[in-house]
């Protein structure tokens, strides 16, 4: 039987996670964005190795397992002499690991704007970043809301990561509150809970997002 | 300072794969003229228009505007392209903003123009096509025919040199051709150099200085308009108007 006793006595350690993990999400969610964004346009400029450059960091880093990017950072690191605790190289290793799939969802919408679009930006004299930044890329991000709100979700689920690397997130003290009272499933029960508050939110607030992007056409 | 020639080709070809799209173009454009360019489908009309401001880039031949050679690397292109207006078939307005934004975005980022002040020649212009009312729409609220009135305001607002139109009614309905010819022929009137690629034969023979007739990307025949709508010369340029009267 799920016994809600656990939630109580281990708040502390419930809490604990739970910040972290929310830390962990909005940091990663930010900065996938950012990387994200800036990796799509590298991908698409004229100007070959760039592209290449870009191409190769989405090819990198969507296809070897969460885990490996994670240890890169973690583990990886700290070969070359830099060292970082297990919340932050988590949370490089999710940033990192999510911007390629962030990339890949920019870059589809960035293709999905008509070409016309830029032809006349260009042709009326704005460069390429104007071009991008201010006709382009509002367009695209309309089209993109939709797959991104997806890869956000799949990033707050993601972030259990930490807990291999003791990252002090949810899992993370799961894990601990389990060993500490062999009550395996209603500690995991209890972390289960913990992230559908902040997965429904957030996946309440995209469909509305999406819901109002759609009325302004 | 302003010379006389504004747009010269000379031996201008182009590819696109095995497809010779402009065959050794010879064409010098004047200031304050306006030019037609007509044709058949596929005969490089729109491309030769397109490389004036290198939306297409030429391979061989030399092509200058103002005295600037267009296709050299040293060129600077976005400098270049200030001083050429574009419209195009299918408007390309930017959905996401308003009339008035879409207008004053490149004055503001290019040219470096003041909101306030962008924004004032904005609505000058939108009053001389027509539209005034319309400064806080989004194109989607606006008709074919306004949306390209709206281009043109657009092109007009960074005050271009040249400006290129690249078959401004071929998307329009009928009734609304009629508004956008208008606003382009008191252009030509107020003596902007114009370089309109059209099937509008009526404007061409109303407002054009020159007609030039292209088949297969080469320049077949050049003419005033009267001289070439009521004789033309060659056997294609023959051909091609018999056919636009019959329908």
């Amino acid at each position: 039987m799920i016994d809600f006793a656990l939630l109580f006595d281990y708040s502390e350690e419930y809490m604990e996670g739970l910040r972290n993990t929310l830390y962990a999400s909005l940091i990663a969610l930010a900065g996938s964005f950012m990387l994200g964004t800036i990796v799509a346009v590298l991908r698409m400029t004229p100007v070959r190795p760039l592209r290449w450059l870009g191409r190769a960091y989405v090819e990198f880093f969507r296809n070897i397992p969460l885990l490996l990017v994670v240890y890169i950072f973690f583990l990886g690191l700290p070969a070359l002499g830099i060292i970082l605790s297990g919340f932050v190289s988590g949370t490089i290793g999710l940033t990192v690991y999510t911007s390629a799939y962030i990339a890949e969802a920019i870059r589809a919408g960035i293709m999905a704007v008509p070409a016309g679009q830029s032809e006349a930006a260009r042709s009326s004299g704005l460069t390429y970043i104007q071009t991008m930044r201010h006709v382009v890329l509002p367009q695209a991000i309309k089209i993109v809301v939709p797959p991104i709100s997806n890869q956000f979700l799949n990033l707050v689920k993601n972030s259990s990561i930490l807990g291999v690397v003791s990252g002090f997130d949810l899992m993370y003290y799961a894990d601990i509150v389990n060993s500490e009272t062999y009550q395996t499933v209603n500690a995991l029960f209890m972390a289960a809970l913990l992230y559908l508050l902040l997965t429904i939110p957030l996946s309440y607030a995209t469909r509305l997002l999406e819901k109002r992007l759609a009325r302004t056409g | 300072m302003r010379l006389s020639v504004m747009i010269t080709f000379r031996q201008v070809n182009k590819h696109f794969g095995s497809n010779h799209v402009l065959r050794d173009i010879r064409l010098h454009i004047e200031q304050g003229e306006v030019v037609v360019v007509i044709g058949p489908s596929g005969s490089g009309k729109s491309t030769l228009i397109r490389c004036i401001n290198r939306m297409e880039t030429v391979e061989s031949g030399e092509l200058s505007v103002n005295g600037v050679n267009v296709n050299d690397r040293r060129t600077d292109i976005n400098k270049l392209r200030r001083n050429i207006g574009m419209v195009f078939q299918h408007f390309n307005l930017y959905p996401h903003m308003k009339v008035i934004d879409n207008i004053t975005l490149a004055p503001i980022r290019v040219n470096g123009v003041p909101p306030k002040e962008a924004r004032e020649t904005a609505l000058f212009y939108l009053e001389k096509v027509g539209i005034p009312e319309k400064a806080d729409a989004y194109p989607s609220q606006l008709s074919g025919g306004q949306q390209q009135r709206v281009a043109i305001a657009r092109g007009l607002a960074m005050k271009p040199d040249i400006m290129l139109f690249d078959e401004p009614t071929s998307a329009l309905d009928p009734e609304m051709i009629g508004e956008v010819l208008d606003v382009m022929k008191t252009l030509a009137r107020e003596g902007m150099t114009m370089i309109v690629v059209t099937h509008e034969m009526g404007f061409a023979r109303e407002v054009a200085d020159r007609v030039v007739f292209m088949d297969q990307g080469a320049i077949v025949e050049e003419n005033e308009p009267e001289a070439f709508f009521s004789n033309p010369r060659e056997e294609r340029a023959k051909l091609f108007l018999s056919r636009l009267l019959h329908h």
